[in-house]
């Protein structure tokens, strides 16, 4: 049986967790955490991290629930935010190491072995190939082709138009084919 | 045709978003031109294993996390709401009453005074077992959220000492994650009334770099009418550096001071 709280938007309960019914968030924990968290393990190729971004993730939108805009779509702020936190881990970590991803940890990202041998050695060489792209291709194509989100959600996140979001989309994917058929040589 | 142009096409070819008159141009090609079948082969392996590719899942850990967060704020939320209407408010009204109707009878009182300093004996050692915990998450370098957790204990603490406003203060200036910065933030607000705490935070004006910090912290001293801040916000309305957002953030707060 559906119950009401299943039907209820995202705004609606956002607007009530603005309201001060805090409870309300485990709802959106529950909606939005596997997406968030795929979406920052495939930017950080780290499982661990990306947990504790996640994590953070709705620790920011618990601490700044008033900042939350009427009529505002609720899937553009995670995800706007998700990118912030993204963007200050990255900037805390770009002084630390000359190469942000580790390209040793990316086999860790490639989802539970369990099916075919074949498979899972594509996957890795698309995580690998994945990983050599420059931030902003790499989320564009997290968002768009992983995460199947519509250009027009994506331009909304990026703040940009959806022209500009097809033109990314086309490049990221011309620059991931030669990344995965230079790689599947070596 | 040119590469990137083909490129384009075949992409939209493989998504099947194509015009009738696109498709054929890029099926007629495909036919005749060995390189493009090539291309058109990688593409489509490639879109192909992002599709096939599997949907990751996170460890339990990231939802117990999440409770324990959640739980901490709802209470801290709670304890600001009803301060005035808690239980240990009326418990201590009824042990007042208690006293002053038993004042006559030494032996209750005695009785009394031996159980206040053993509840505060209790206190004394709860205070510093709470202290251990939130100095050890506060120094937690592994992961930021326990540090929020931190400086979230902080928070709800009665009464604090030297050693966790410096903790605090430390991380409020040097963490390298915002959201543990602003918790920082958050609790010395809190124990803004001790002087040692508002010298810190007027003086961290002139360091503070991260911009979200920036503007919570001019929001709190303007609110608590620091005059002393007044030139520091004429340096971010005038310094190239700042964002607009704290600029705009400054201009309000000198309208409020000044």
């Amino acid at each position: 049986m559906i119950k009401s709280i299943d039907l209820m938007t995202d705004e609606a309960i956002m607007e009530a967790v603005k309201d001060g019914d805090l409870q309300q968030m485990s709802l959106l924990f529950d909606r939005y955490h596997k997406r968030i968290f795929n979406f920052l393990a495939r930017m950080t190729m780290d499982r661990d991290v990306a947990e504790d971004l996640t994590q953070n993730v709705f620790v920011r939108l618990i601490k700044y629930r008033t900042s939350y805009r009427h009529g505002l779509r609720f899937q553009s702020w995670i995800y706007q935010v998700s990118r912030n936190v993204f963007s200050d881990h990255y900037q805390a970590n770009k002084n630390k190491s000359s190469n942000f991803i580790d390209v040793d940890k990316v086999s860790d990202v490639v989802a539970d072995r369990n099916e075919a041998l074949e498979q899972d050695e594509r996957e890795e060489l698309l995580h690998r190939s994945l990983a050599m792209l420059d931030d902003e291709q790499r989320e564009v194509l997290i968002l768009t082709r992983f995460q199947q989100l519509k250009h027009e959600e994506v331009a909304a996140i990026m703040e940009t138009t959806v022209a500009n979001i097809k033109v990314k989309v086309h490049r990221a994917i011309a620059k991931l084919r030669e990344h995965y058929f230079e790689l599947e040589k070596i | 045709m040119e590469k990137e142009k083909i490129e384009d096409l075949l992409i939209d070819y493989i998504d099947g978003k194509l015009t009738e008159a696109d498709r054929l141009l890029v099926e007629k090609e495909l036919l005749i031109n060995e390189e493009t079948r090539k291309l058109y082969d990688q593409l489509k392996e490639v879109m192909q294993s992002i599709e096939k590719s599997t949907t990751l899942q996170p460890s339990a850990k990231l939802k117990n996390d999440f409770n324990l967060f959640l739980t901490s704020e709802l209470k801290t939320v709670k304890e600001t709401k009803t301060i005035f209407f808690q239980p240990s408010f009326y418990r201590v009204a009824a042990a007042l009453a208690f006293l002053i109707i038993g004042g006559g009878i030494f032996f209750l009182i005695r009785n009394q005074y031996a159980n206040q300093q053993a509840e505060l004996e209790a206190m004394r050692k709860e205070v510093a077992t709470t202290k251990l915990t939130l100095m050890a998450m506060l120094d937690n370098q592994q992961s930021a959220s326990q540090r929020v957790l931190g400086a979230t204990v902080a928070y709800k603490m009665e009464h604090t000492d030297d050693e966790i406003i410096t903790a605090l203060v430390k991380a409020m200036n040097e963490d390298e994650n915002s959201n543990v910065r602003l918790a920082a933030l958050d609790a010395l607000r809190k124990f803004y009334h001790q002087k040692n705490v508002r010298t810190t935070l007027i003086a961290s004006m002139a360091t503070q770099k991260d911009p979200i910090v920036q503007i919570a912290l001019i929001r709190l001293l303007a609110e608590m009418k620091e005059k002393e801040i007044v030139n520091e916000l004429k340096h971010i309305t005038t310094d190239d550096e700042s964002l607009p957002a704290v600029k705009d953030e400054a201009y309000v707060a000198l309208n409020q001071l000044v």
